[in-house]
């Protein structure tokens, strides 16, 4: 059967596409039901949990994330810790410490960021889906890539507890699959109220027989730097939901333009205090001269095992909570944020959902990405970064496949707790939309 | 001279601020812990709700506004013992702020804030090279109470925290060390910057230790030298203070809002927050009520909140002198025995309305003083009435044979009320061991008065 399969090929598996930090060898499916990874910030007792970064290089959690707890619970086998970019910074997956995975579809390309690992399992091993987390945009953007399914549901919606945080009033842990439909059957599943975490909701039930969207907006702004095959697959897309009865209206909706550089300013701020812990004291790697005085050693410390993305995001971070920078910074951003909120508020008083493509452009190859800027860069996210900065839930799917066959994905927005839009949207367009899975030899 | 004062009052909750670890003292270091107090990755904070009752009720009694909403900031500082390099605390919004305390319940001490925050954990040097870290102090909440420079004198900041001690204690019912889970950071100014002297334990230090800051800067100030702005602390041994850090550059904590907790909307729970009077208000209304000088109100207060309640009680029933007579002497001289005979029943008024019983018995003229007086006793004590009257009338006359022996001790004592010094010390002499101290006392005065 082919769980077995899946386990026995596993080491075979991630030595072609590096998507695993820590995985099951030569495991045995049991009585499970079903096989699942984790990306690698979701502690888990069995594995080593390094959320992408040499500084917890050897860290073994004591407990399990909530959302990987709940799965275990539902009959799940956690078969290893997905590879990600450095504590979840990055669009591509090249800022890891252990390795980059690489595209099922070429392998001289980018999974996407920062699930990439997770991703490219969705896409490369048979009936799996994987526990995602995004922050920016780092569900929607690699499963765009990885020409797989993707849901980043309403922050709250899901526990935190468990998830090494990166901005933590924006990281939401979703799902990605190949299979619409697992969508839908697990997504229930991680949902819910959790003691442990605050900041998971009491929250309306997910209704799958709820009505489905009937109409979409699509912000006009953007269709602004979309490359050539994107916005091909898209306009085609576009015609296939109206054949779905769907209504499709272009809008107007300049909150967008200012979602990301209020999303880095948040994004960094809460980052560069979450990676504070991180002294070579406690947990995960430890080395250095012990005699130095506490914080000689933490600045060594730091300095060495910290990758450049990391670095710079805690400078930026730090730099924009600064005593008087923090009103024109950090403060004016959570003013920024109300303005998205508000703006898809209005928005989703008259249309059920706002569609954009996923990403500007199909998945990059490795050398053209270490060409890129560090802006250049954070600019591919300017599609995913609204919806995360609302909070609100957001869906990729597979739409097309630009000249060489690189997957092209779409995003649909809903209001707050309106997952089951997504879902039964995903559902639809899988019945609708010929997806082709990479081909996967060994 | 300008004074105020950061106060730290540990919160009496029973497990910590953000997780379920006990508050209790450990056996062991590091027993008490867990993935959230030691900042494991992963690991979320989690509101302890009595915390904000505790600062809600600390913010009535200290006269603040209570915001409407609160939250909570990340303050980001690198020290080995703060377990995520950010402490939980409140920065924006404090639970209250604004506050007035009367010191005496007439000087005016303005207070700048209260908020809410944990405690790191504990760091103990072991020799030359090594540091050891507990982190069972990690996460235990704290109440910081912040005042305005309005304190004028050492002794006037050390009986403005002595009765501010009393009143929290009382409060939010602080366990008898109370004064244990109490720090201050000093801050003092002789000329125009200011010296902070932190993490003080106890009044005593307190007071000490802003002593020698004001000696010390009025001598620099004097020679014609400056104050340099700095934070020191206070070596309790020596009694000196020793400079930590000049404060050349300010901190930057780069404080964000916590985004692992939310907003608290303690509006209505304010409202329903009811605090009982304060120990130090209650002085000042008993003497305002009653006519008792402040001296007697705050002993009674002192020796016991149930004390002054009966007090209270008998004066409705009878009147304020009886009251006084019979509370202030032998009541209030058997008390700590009454407590700890009925420790469990005290605050239920049954238990003291024997002793309410006797008095108005006495009152209608039912019963002699001398009479009044061995009942109460042998209530109290739950000794049996026979015993006591035996043991009292011995007492009455080994006291009354010696006054008659030297008649001048009756002179000395219209003059000075020490003179019954004498008179105890010759009891304790001769019969030392076979009366306690509080009865030989009693039994003193009751004869002295008896005589002038
Ligand atoms: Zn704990």
């Amino acid at each position: 059967m082919n769980m077995q399969s899946v386990l026995s090929s596993l080491e075979k598996t991630n030595l072609r596409y590096s998507m695993f930090n820590d995985f099951l060898k030569n495991g045995e499916q049991g009585n499970s039901k079903f096989l699942f990874s984790a990306k690698d910030n979701l502690t888990s007792k069995d594995f080593e949990t390094c959320s992408g970064s040499r500084i917890l290089e050897g860290y073994h959690p004591v407990f399990d994330a909530t959302a990987i707890a709940k799965m275990r619970e539902a009959g799940g086998k956690l078969i290893g810790k997905t590879n990600m970019d450095e504590f979840g910074f990055g669009t591509f997956s090249t800022n890891s410490g252990f390795g980059i995975p690489r595209n099922p579809f070429d392998l001289e390309r980018s999974c996407g960021g920062s699930s990439g690992g997770s991703a490219c399992a969705a896409a490369v091993l048979e009936d799996h889906v994987s526990l995602g987390v995004s922050t920016g945009g780092s569900i929607c953007c690699p499963a765009s890539f990885c020409g797989v399914y993707g849901i980043a549901p309403t922050y709250g919606r899901v526990s935190r507890y468990g998830l090494i945080d990166y901005g933590n009033s924006l990281d939401k842990v979703g799902l990605l699959s190949a299979k619409a439909s697992d969508l839908s059957k697990y997504l229930p599943i991680i949902s819910g109220i959790d003691e442990k975490d605050p900041t998971s909701c009491v929250q309306p039930k997910l209704d799958l027989k709820k009505e489905k969207i009937r109409n979409i907006a699509i912000p006009k702004e953007a269709i602004d730097g979309l490359s050539k095959d994107v916005m091909t697959a898209f306009q085609s897309s576009i015609d296939t939901l109206k054949g779905m009865d769907i209504d499709v209206k272009f809008i107007e909706m300049p909150a967008l333009k200012y979602a990301m550089p209020a999303y880095y300013v948040l994004a960094t701020s809460e980052a560069s205090t979450n990676l504070a812990r991180y002294v070579g004291m406690r947990y995960g790697h430890q080395d250095g001269d012990l005699s130095l005085k506490f914080d000689d050693y933490f600045t060594y410390f730091r300095s060495k095992y910290f990758g450049d993305e990391a670095k710079r995001r805690i400078l930026l971070g730090t730099y924009t909570r600064m005593a008087g920078f923090r009103d024109r910074y950090y403060a004016k951003a959570l003013n920024v944020r109300m303005y998205v909120i508000n703006q898809y508020k209005q928005i989703f008083n008259e249309y059920d959902a706002v569609l954009t493509p996923t990403m500007p452009f199909v998945s990059p190859k490795f050398e053209d990405i270490s060409k890129m800027t560090p802006v250049e860069a954070y600019k591919a996210d300017y599609l995913t970064v609204p919806a995360n900065l609302a909070g609100t839930p957001h869906l990729s799917v597979p739409c097309g496949y630009d000249g060489n066959g690189m997957p092209i994905g779409m995003q649909f927005v809903t209001d707050h707790w309106k997952e089951d839009l997504l879902l039964t949207m995903a559902n639809e367009w899988d019945h609708t939309f010929d997806m082709k899975r990479a081909e996967v030899s060994l | 001279m300008k004074i105020g004062l950061e106060i730290h009052v540990q919160l009496p909750t029973r497990s910590k601020m953000f997780c379920s670890c006990p508050t209790t003292d450990a056996d062991a270091p590091n027993t008490h812990v867990c993935p959230t107090c030691l900042g494991m990755p992963g690991s979320k904070p989690v509101l302890n709700k009595k915390v904000l009752e505790y600062g809600i009720k600390l913010a009535k009694m200290l006269g603040c506004t209570i915001a409407d909403t609160t939250w909570f900031s990340r303050k980001t500082y690198f020290y080995p013992d703060m377990s995520k390099s950010v402490q939980i605390t409140q920065y924006d919004n404090p639970i209250g702020y604004g506050g007035m305390y009367y010191l005496n319940g007439r000087t005016p001490i303005r207070i700048t804030r209260i908020h809410l925050e944990e405690d790191p954990g504990k760091t103990k040097r072991v020799g030359e090279l090594s540091s050891l870290i507990d982190y069972n102090r990690s996460g235990i909440p704290l109440a910081e109470i912040v005042t305005e420079p309005d304190l004028k004198t050492p002794a006037e900041a050390r009986e403005f925290l002595g009765q501010l001690i009393q009143d929290i204690r009382h409060i939010i019912d602080l366990p008898g060390d109370g004064e244990r889970s109490i720090r201050c950071d000093c801050n003092i100014s002789m000329g125009i910057e200011r010296c902070e002297v932190k993490n003080v334990t106890g009044l005593k230090n307190v007071e000490r230790a802003l002593t020698f800051e004001m000696v010390r800067q009025t001598k620099i100030l004097k020679a014609g030298g400056k104050i340099d702005r700095e934070t020191r602390r206070f070596d309790e041994e020596r009694g000196v203070t020793i400079s930590v850090r000049k404060k050349e550059f300010e901190a930057d904590y780069g404080y964000i809002d916590e985004p692992d907790l939310g907003i608290y909307h303690v509006k209505e729970l304010a409202n329903s927050i009811k605090i009982k009077e304060s120990p130090l208000n209650r002085s000042v209304r008993l003497s305002k009520e009653y006519g008792l000088d402040e001296k007697t109100a705050k002993q009674l207060i002192a020796t016991s909140m149930e004390l002054t309640d009966l007090f209270e009680e008998v004066a409705k029933a009878t009147d304020v002198q009886t009251a006084k007579t019979w509370i202030a002497g032998v009541v209030s001289a058997n008390w700590k025995a009454f407590e700890c005979r009925c420790s469990e029943h005290l605050e239920q008024d049954s238990t003291r309305n024997g002793i309410l019983e006797i008095i108005c018995k006495y009152k209608a003229g039912e019963i002699t003083d001398t009479e009044c007086s061995l009942e109460i006793k042998a209530y109290m004590t739950g000794k049996d009435p026979e015993s006591v009257q035996t043991e009292s009338s011995d007492l009455d006359s080994i006291i009354g044979e010696f006054l008659i022996a030297n008649p001048e001790i009756i002179e000395d004592y219209r003059k000075n009320d020490k003179a019954i010094n004498k008179v105890i010390g010759y009891v304790m002499k001769r019969a030392g061991g076979t009366y306690s101290s509080t009865d030989v006392v009693c039994a003193a005065k009751k004869l002295l008065q008896e005589k002038i």
